[in-house]
């Protein structure tokens, strides 16, 4: 691993992130690559500044891509410059920016608290766990920029989905512990938690199917006339699914109110996407259909939030849909905690990464970023930054006492909520059971 | 009350649930959404319910968009129909396996999936040769937890199934054989009924052998009914109509009385559902003597004599019969 994490050296690094540097702002190229000056008439029409190059190529399309090579990718840190982008966030009530960043601070949280928790292993939680820590700004920047009975469709990566949905903690965890008092009692677990009543369409285990849903719902709301947008979060990995061209394509075609998110965190379980992606960006596959590609900053809260904000008002007039790619990163590995320790960010020594590309890339986190520019913006105090961050700790702490506490699910409930209005025949034993129907729920 | 054909009668069943459902949708593929009656009366769904609740103008050759987005749409709470056409019995399997018939259980009975895949189904016709003569797939979709599965024979079980499925919370495939489509047809009344799913019907009533068979093999049945009476057998022949959820006690209390059963299927042999419907039977009732017909365990071939080879026909099933009653 040695020859390859070192391919770039110090020196190389700081010259390339000094190029990426301190006047950029929040990028929307319409389809062009950052290292191409972009017009103000660009594809997307939209507000951003759009004259500085973020990086000096884009990182997809390069098999000769070796680990550590994401650092060339950074996005910019300095967002008190970033024009159009800040202004659309720091136009919000306080309260609105406050809560936009315990929401984030929650996720960062709770998920590393369930990190704790599953290498500490006193409580013997298992099955998957798919962390979000270090894309926050992603789930929140997008989800804020929507009503609240607008559609998402989550992925297998989604805790920080639900929790900017605004997610109750106490289910959450229990769903975690597969409680029989869960988001999904017990039933799914972390890939699937989901709360349907604030339209969420659910997390997937499945990589790629949160286009249709999206779009099966925004297609409903054009039928009730609601002006509500469906908003489809898919990883660089999902951008090779037959459904994505599919689905996106088609929305084109129909002009229907759904937005895309590609949350590109560089490496689809452990395959870089610089060899596995054919272009520079995701967001360039959709060129050729004539609907707006943001490309952003997606460690950075406000320029996903500007960008959501633009492609809801596109999709709201009813000009169809829009792509936004996010370039952000994962801190621990694809799934499970490999790498990772109790009271220890980031899951470091992955094969397929370098400790330094995370090192890097944490040294962007969304969640400080964002901390530093209120406090700069003069929105709020680090006091009050504080006690937001103490009051989501308590919350989170609080949930895993809830969880604990509470019941595990009958085994034999295991037949019910497949069906409706009745429960599954009991066919493991020599005499079939029936359950009753009246408990199904 | 008018004679309706098959098409219209299916029409006509799910023009009566969009009326009644605002939010309902209807997506299919080429399939034009128009039938006639022989009044001249026209009904023309794409024209009733506009571009937004139809696929209308602008809808892909694209079989997993078409099922994809309806599934979106029923978990959002909109009664959804995709209709796919015939040469692609299996392209929705996938998201009907993965998600329609899970999404209930995996979030713990929050998700409703009011969905309906209308499959149209090819039959062992002539001349076509291989994607285009598939027929069993109802076995593949009954395998899938969360799925249930119809398959009607006549124009009455055609709309009453429709729309019966239609008003189900949960997702169920309706297969659609044309071969079931010609001949003489019930009458259809013009209200929106139900014929309940998992509920069989006696076609006709015996007491020495049972026969029993769905959709397309319904057709040869029917075929041998006259010759096995000319023969002296006292056949009872049930069509289940629903096959999953199976009407198992209509067919246990059938063989029970006739201790004989004969399940002819236009599926494959290996693994067709009519391995299952004697699976049940013979669980209940050991001892009782079994049979299937099926369609032998290769794709159609174009060539009409070897098409009425492969087939199990009325002849061949006459003879199953005649040999089943010896001893």
């Amino acid at each position: 691993m040695a020859t390859t994490t070192s391919r770039i050296d110090r020196r190389t690094l700081l010259k390339l992130m000094g190029s990426a540097g301190a006047t950029a702002t929040v990028i929307s190229t319409g389809c062009n690559s950052f290292n191409q000056p972009v017009s103000a008439s660009g594809l997307t029409g939209g507000k951003f500044d759009k004259s500085v190059p973020l990086a000096t190529d884009g990182p997809g399309g390069n098999m000769a891509w070796q680990p550590g090579d994401a650092v060339k990718y950074l996005p910019p840190s300095d967002i008190p410059t970033r024009g159009a982008a800040a202004d659309a966030i720091s136009a919000l009530p306080k309260e609105k920016v406050l809560r936009m960043y315990e929401l984030m601070t929650s996720s960062r949280k709770w998920e590393t608290a369930m990190k704790d928790l599953f290498l500490g292993a006193k409580d013997g939680l298992y099955g998957a766990f798919h962390t979000y820590v270090g894309e926050e700004a992603i789930a929140v920047g997008t989800i804020s920029a929507l009503n609240d009975d607008d559609y998402i469709a989550s992925t297998h990566r989604g805790h920080g989905h639900l929790i900017a949905k605004g997610g109750d903690l106490n289910k959450m965890s229990a769903e975690i512990f597969f409680k029989a008092t869960g988001y999904n009692k017990g039933y799914g677990g972390s890939m699937h938690i989901t709360d349907m009543s604030k339209g969420i369409m659910g997390m997937n285990g499945i990589v790629g199917a949160s286009y249709y849903m999206a779009a099966g719902a925004a297609i409903r709301a054009r039928v009730k006339n609601t002006k509500q947008v469906g908003v489809a979060f898919f990883g660089d990995g999902a951008s090779a699914s037959p459904y994505y061209f599919s689905a996106v394509r088609s929305c084109a075609n129909l002009k229907l109110p759904v937005i895309f998110v590609a949350e590109n965190n560089f490496q689809y379980m452990g395959v870089p996407m610089a060899i596995t992606v054919p272009t520079k960006y995701i967001s360039e596959y959709t060129k050729g259909l004539g609907i707006p590609n943001h490309l952003v900053d997606g460690n950075d809260v406000t320029a996903v939030y500007a960008a959501t904000q633009e492609a809801v008002a596109w999709a709201r007039a009813g000009k169809g849909p829009s792509v936004i790619e996010g370039m952000t990163y994962r801190w621990y590995d694809h799934a499970g905690f490999a790498g990772g320790r109790v009271s220890q960010d980031a899951a470091m020594g992955l094969p397929y990464r370098s400790d330094e590309e995370v090192k890097q890339w944490m040294s962007r986190d969304p969640n400080v970023r964002f901390k530093s520019w209120i406090i700069a913006k003069g929105l709020a105090s680090e006091a009050e930054l504080s006690a937001i961050e103490t009051k989501a700790q308590t919350a989170v702490e609080a949930s895993i006492e809830f969880a604990r506490k509470s019941a595990d699910p009958k085994p034999e409930d295991g037949v019910l909520n497949t069906y409706a209005n009745s429960a599954a025949e009991a066919t493991q034993f020599y005499n079939r059971r029936n359950i009753s129907a009246a408990r199904t729920t | 009350m008018a004679k309706k054909n098959y098409n219209y009668a299916q029409l006509e069943a799910v023009a009566q649930e969009m009326r009644a459902n605002a939010d309902m949708v209807f997506f299919y593929e080429y399939q034009t959404p128009t039938a006639t009656l022989p009044t001249g009366e026209v009904l023309d769904l794409a024209k009733e319910f506009g571009e937004h609740r139809t696929s209308g103008r602008g809808w892909p050759i694209d079989e997993q968009w078409i099922v994809g987005v309806a599934i979106g749409a029923a978990a959002a709470g909109s009664k959804a129909v995709a209709r796919i056409p015939t040469m692609a019995p299996i392209y929705a399997i996938e998201y009907i396996q993965n998600q329609a018939g899970k999404i209930r259980s995996m979030t713990g009975g929050q998700a409703s999936m009011p969905f309906v895949l209308w499959q149209d189904g090819a039959g062992r016709s002539q001349g076509m040769a291989g994607q285009h003569t598939d027929v069993g797939m109802e076995a593949l979709y009954a395998q899938l937890p969360g799925i249930k599965v119809v398959a009607p024979s006549d124009a009455y079980d055609a709309k009453g199934l429709l729309i019966a499925s239609i008003r189900d919370p949960d997702p169920v495939v309706y297969l659609d054989y044309s071969e079931v489509k010609g001949g003489e047809q019930p009458d259809v009344p013009d209200d929106a009924y139900e014929v309940p799913l998992g509920k069989a019907v006696v076609r006709q009533q015996g007491t020495q052998l049972t026969i029993v068979a769905w959709a397309p093999a319904t057709v040869d049945v029917k075929r041998a009914l006259p010759e096995l009476a000319k023969a002296g057998i006292s056949v009872e022949f049930i069509d289940p109509r629903t096959l999953k959820p199976l009407d198992v006690e209509a067919l246990v209390s059938s063989v029970r009385k006739t201790r004989r059963l004969l399940v002819v299927e236009h599926g494959h042999y290996t693994s067709g559902f009519g391995s299952h419907v004697i699976a049940e039977v013979a669980q209940a009732l050991p001892g009782v003597k079994t049979k299937k017909l099926a369609f032998p365990d290769v794709p159609g071939p174009g060539a009409a004599g070897m098409m009425r080879w492969l087939r199990p026909d009325a002849p061949k099933i006459v003879d199953a019969a005649v040999q089943m009653m010896r001893g």
